[in-house]
Formats: C-alpha cells, structure tokens, sequence
C-alpha cells in the first residue's frame, strides 16, 4: 500500500475497498454499546416479568393469559399482609426521621470538630456500610436478646437506624465539607449568634442533602430483609420477611404484586431523592447530592 | 493618636497568637487610624489573616489587648462587634437572593423594614448591582459576587471593615478594574478598611498605609512611598517591587562589593567600617550607558539576558560571576532595545548615590 502512495505522491488516494469508518469511531467500539444493552436486559428482564405476571390472570408464572388485578385484590385483602405493608412503612418512617436527625448531627460534629481522632471517626462511620448484614443482625439479635427486650417493631426500628445513620452521616457530611466555613463566619460575622447561623445558613443549604439522605433510608429500610429477618417479632412481620415466610409454601402469584408494589414504592422514593433539590431550587442533581459531588 | 484627635480605630498592644508550638503573630503593636484604607501584607504564612480573624473574632489572642475604637474586644463575640468582614471565597448564602444577603446583617439588628429596603438599595446601587437585586448569587460572576460580599458588609457600616484577599480569585483585569472601585468605594463611604494581600502591586495601590509582615512581625510599617523607595530590610526591599540585592562591606562612605567594585552610597552613620551588608538597587533607577549622567555611580558588566516585557525592556548584566544587576529600558521608542546591548556587550551602569540603599 505504501510503494503505490509513493509512486504517485500527488494523485488522491485510491480509493479503498471498504468505505472507511468515520474517525470518531475508533474510540467508541461497537461492542460496548452491544455490552451495556446486554447488560440492562439481564438488569431489567426479570423485574419486567415481575411486572407483568403481576396482572397474569392466571396462576402460572410461565404462560401470560390476559390482564387482571386478581393478585393485587388477593395482597390487599389479605389482613396479615397489610398488616405486614403497614408494619414495614411504619419501619421505614420511623428509621428515615429519627436516623436523619441523628445523623445529620453526626456529620456536622465529625466536620466541625477536628481532633486527632477526627480521621479515625470518620473511618470508623464507614464500617456500618460495609459489614455483612448478617453479622449486624446477628449481633442485634443477641444484643436484645442479651438485654431481655422483647422483639417487635421497636428492635427492627432499633437495628434499622444504626444502619441507616452512616448513610445519612456520609452524605450530609459531604455536603457540609463543600459549604466551607467561611459562610457560617460570615453570618457570625454580619450578627447571628451561633444558633441563628445554624437555623439561618447552615440548615438551609443542607436541606438538600438531609432529604435526599432521609429518602434514600426509607427506601433501604423499606426493602430491607436481613436485619428484619433477625430482629423481628411474632407478628405483625415487615413485608419482606412476611414474603420468605410465605415462599416457604410455595410460591404463588400474590409474590409478583407484592414485588411489583414495594418496586413502586422505592423507586418513588429514590426519585423523589433526586428530584428533590431540583424543587429547593438547587442546580445539582440529587445524585450529586446523595454521591456528595455537588458544586463539582 | 490620629491627626484629627478621633483616636484609633484599631489597636494592638503586644498582641501574640500560638497554635500549638508555632507563633502566627508575636508581639504586634500597631495602631490604626479611622477612615485609613490599612493593608497587611506578606508572604502567605506571615500571620496577616489570622491578625484579621483576631479582629473579626474568629481567633483569640494568646496573649495582648486589641481595642476597637478604644474598646477592648477579645471577649466580644464575632456577632457582637462593630466589624464586618468580605472573605477570600465571598461567602455568599446561595439559598438567599442577592438583596438577602445584603440585608442580613440590618435583618440581625432588627433594623426597622423601610429602613432595611432603604439602606439595601444605596448599598446594591454603590455597587451598581441595584438592577440584580432578585438574582441568586450563582447566576453572578466572580467580580458581581464580590461586589455583594463588599455591599453586604458595608450596608451594616461598621467601624471597620476587614478584607481577606477578596480579589484573589478574579482574574488580572478584573482585580486592576476592582482595586480603584474598592478604593473609590472606600473614599466614598470613609469607612476604616483593613485589608489584608500578599499582592504587592495592590497594596501599593490602594492603601495609605501598609505593614510589611515576615514571619509574625512587622518588619515595617509606612506610607506606599516610604515602604518602596525606603525599604529598612532585605525582606521588605525584596518583597516590594523588583529589587537588585548586591552583597557587599561598609567602607568609610562607601560600599566595596565583591571583586572589589567601590561604590558610593548613604552609609548609614551606625554602620561600622568592615561589617557585612547588602546594596540595593531599583531597576528603574538605573541608567544605561549614554543616559548615564555626572555624579552617577558607574559599574561596568556584560548583557547576559534581555527580557522584552511590553512597556520595557528587562535588561540584565553582569559585573562579575554571581552578580547580577537588572536594569529597564522603557520602550517609548521601541527600535533602541532592539539594536542596543545585545547579549554578550559591555555596557556600563549608573545611578544616583542616593538611590542606593544600604541594608542590613
């Protein structure tokens, strides 16, 4: 190819047998693109399926024979399984409002405080995030176990919020670390007193992130089903666990509704979680909020 | 005390400040008068922030008494003193539309409603941001930002206003542009401004006075003029303006530099024959070759560089190996650079005796 380009220097290139592929191209390999389609369809299938056989109006899980709600009038009228939804969203609730609270007061200690143990606290907050949910159920377990209360709503609540707190900690903190402190200095500085700075500056502009983190516990507590599972009561069970105990006994189409309604619920949740800091009139994106990337 | 009999605005007396094992300010006496537009200026690290944060409230002295128009303060909490600050990274509350923020501080005061939209108004429209009043401080640019940072401290009027490097962030233009404003602003509303930079050219600029800062300590304080054409140290004349620092003995009335070169110079009366000292020379106040004039000084060096910077022309020479002298040539007629002291040519240098200082 290159003797027959030298022996015409001047003339246009011949032209090649294959049309030559526009030059952007060459760093975005088709592959990929084949790759991530693949990837979203082993994602999303199955929860699709669920959907769907969700308003089968049959009871196989294999052929789709027309519409119907059957299943969802079975969930609903079923006095244990909504006892277990309000169980589960009671749960939820109370997790979200108490492990916000508590940890948003947590970051904002790990952040304004600086001692030498301020980089072993932080550390030690992230361990939450990454032990087995297994071991921090079992250990509840014996904890309540070993200090002789009684397993009910309260002990999931309980073992919910010590989770949940890192979550909320890592977030707000992030979120705090970006506002600096020069803009509490400064509302210190132009007359408010250390509470007035708090309630005037810093609560505003963390807002964002408080809901944001608060939303993304509902949704983690709601569907949570380890720590549920070691920690729960009698009756009534959180709507997961109640979902095992029945699996147990065969599976039965009541599951897809089930599933289908607790999808709705945390993806609404999570989006509200990203929507939210749109509607405080806030550039970012709650994903940036909740990734603690905002002003990035 | 001020001219005026008003007394201080500010005054340290034997102020120190340690973090730790480290001193940030050590024994600073300094008195500030009203209505003087007063620079800080120093390398970072030199302590002139945190005098401002003692001040503001933000640190306390470990040692010493600041008063605030004769007031003692160092028990006075930040929200409870007659200062306002604008900080390096403007602080803006981004929830709060640009009138909110300025009217937070009048808001704090429980100043009356009307007066509050009233004084808001004169602040934004000294700033000539009157027209953004509704727009939130991210829809700003960085000199706009800066301006409400300046009206939001100013609308309170406070005895002093402090200001940490508040043009550091805005680009060459801008920071020229803003330094007359800010001066401007200043003469109009006569308000005691102490600002704090480590921007030479700014404090020359824009202030009345200014102190040099090293290493916790004044290492002088004076008029613009005085600090440029009568720096007392090597730290100050190096750290103000280009300087030409030449190593060299006290000899009766004169300076014998390295390889010998005698040199007249105002030998200070204290300074004994044989002690160590360094001359210092402004590039500008050097003549080259014919502009050389009778009662100059003369050297004589190699070109050993010459930078073209504009408005003139950097040219640098040597006298002997390892010492080396900068002189200018203004470029108003801008073909002389050009054919003369090539690099490599002998030229001879002069300058005024007395524009040579001598210091230890």
């Amino acid at each position: 190819m290159s003797t027959e380009v030298a022996q015409t220097p001047s003339a246009p290139a011949p032209p090649r047998a294959a049309p030559t592929k526009p030059a952007k191209d060459f760093d975005r390999p088709r592959f990929l693109k084949v790759y991530l389609w693949l990837f979203f369809a082993v994602l999303f299938v199955p929860i699709v399926l669920v959907i769907l056989f969700s308003f089968n109006s049959s009871r196989s899980l294999q052929n789709f024979e027309g519409f119907s709600l059957r299943w969802y009038e079975t969930f609903f009228e079923s006095e244990s399984l909504r006892d277990s939804l309000i169980a589960s969203i009671e749960i939820a609730l109370v997790t979200m409002v108490i492990a916000t609270v508590l940890g948003t007061l947590l970051a904002y200690g790990l952040v304004r405080t600086r001692t030498r143990w301020s980089n072993a606290a932080n550390i030690l907050m992230l361990i939450p995030l990454v032990t087995p949910e297994i071991v921090a159920g079992a250990s509840a377990l014996l904890l309540f176990t070993q200090i002789g209360l009684e397993l009910s709503i309260t002990t999931i609540i309980l073992a919910h919020i010590t989770f949940s707190i890192s979550y909320v900690t890592v977030v707000v903190r992030a979120r705090l670390a970006a506002l600096g402190r020069e803009v509490e200095a400064a509302a210190m500085d132009l007359g408010a007193t250390r509470w007035q700075t708090f309630r005037l500056v810093t609560l505003p502009a963390l807002w964002p992130a408080v809901l944001a983190a608060g939303l993304l516990v509902f949704a983690l507590s709601f569907d949570d089903f380890v720590l549920s599972f070691f920690t729960t009561g009698e009756s009534p069970q959180p709507l997961p666990v109640r979902i095992w105990t029945q699996i147990r006994f065969g599976v039965r189409p009541t599951i897809n509704a089930i599933g289908t309604f607790m999808l709705v619920i945390s993806v609404l949740s999570i989006g509200l979680a990203l929507l939210l800091p749109r509607l405080f009139g806030r550039k970012e994106s709650g994903l940036k909020v909740l990734l603690g990337r905002e002003g990035t | 005390m001020s001219e005026n009999g008003a007394g201080s605005a500010i005054r340290f007396e034997g102020v120190t400040k340690r973090f730790g094992e480290a001193v940030a300010v050590d024994d600073l006496n300094l008195e500030i008068e009203r209505g003087e537009f007063f620079s800080l200026l120093g390398p970072s690290g030199c302590g002139k922030t945190t005098t401002l944060r003692m001040v503001g409230g933000f640190e306390q002295p470990s040692q010493g008494r600041i008063f605030l128009e004769g007031e003692p303060v160092e028990t006075v909490p930040p929200y409870e003193r007659n200062v306002n600050t604008v900080f390096q990274s403007y602080a803006l509350f981004e929830h709060l539309s640009i009138e909110d923020n300025v009217a937070f501080g009048l808001k704090r005061r429980k100043v009356e409603k009307d007066e509050i939209r009233r004084r808001v108004a004169e602040a934004l429209e000294l700033v000539e941001l009157h027209e953004r009043g509704d727009a939130r401080p991210r829809e700003l640019s960085g000199g706009q930002k800066q301006r409400v940072a300046l009206a939001r401290a100013l609308v309170n009027r406070p005895s002093v206003l402090l200001l940490d490097e508040p043009l550091g962030a805005l680009d060459l233009q801008l920071r020229k542009q803003m330094q007359v404003e800010l001066k401007g602003i200043q003469r109009e509303v006569g308000i005691t401004f102490l600002y704090v930079t480590h921007d030479q050219e700014e404090a020359l600029a824009m202030s009345d006075r200014i102190a040099v800062m090293d290493a916790g300590v004044i290492k002088q304080c004076g008029t613009p003029e005085d600090i440029y054409e009568h720096p007392v140290g090597p730290f100050v004349a190096g750290f103000i303006g280009v300087s030409n620092l030449l190593p060299g003995v006290c000899e009766n009335g004169s300076i014998r530099l390295a390889e010998g070169i005698l040199c007249d110079a105002q030998v200070p009366d204290d300074c004994a024959a044989g002690s160590d000292v360094q001359l210092s020379v402004r590039p500008e106040k050097i003549a080259i070759d014919d502009e050389i004039e009778s009662g100059m000084v003369t050297v004589e060096g190699t070109v050993v560089e010459r930078v073209y910077v504009g408005t003139s022309t950097q040219i640098i020479v040597e006298l002997a190996p390892g010492m080396r002298l900068m002189a200018l040539e203004q470029n108003w007629v801008r073909a002389r650079s050009d054919d003369r002291w090539e690099i490599g040519n002998r030229v001879k240098l002069g300058w005024r005796p007395e524009h040579a200082l001598v210091l230890r």
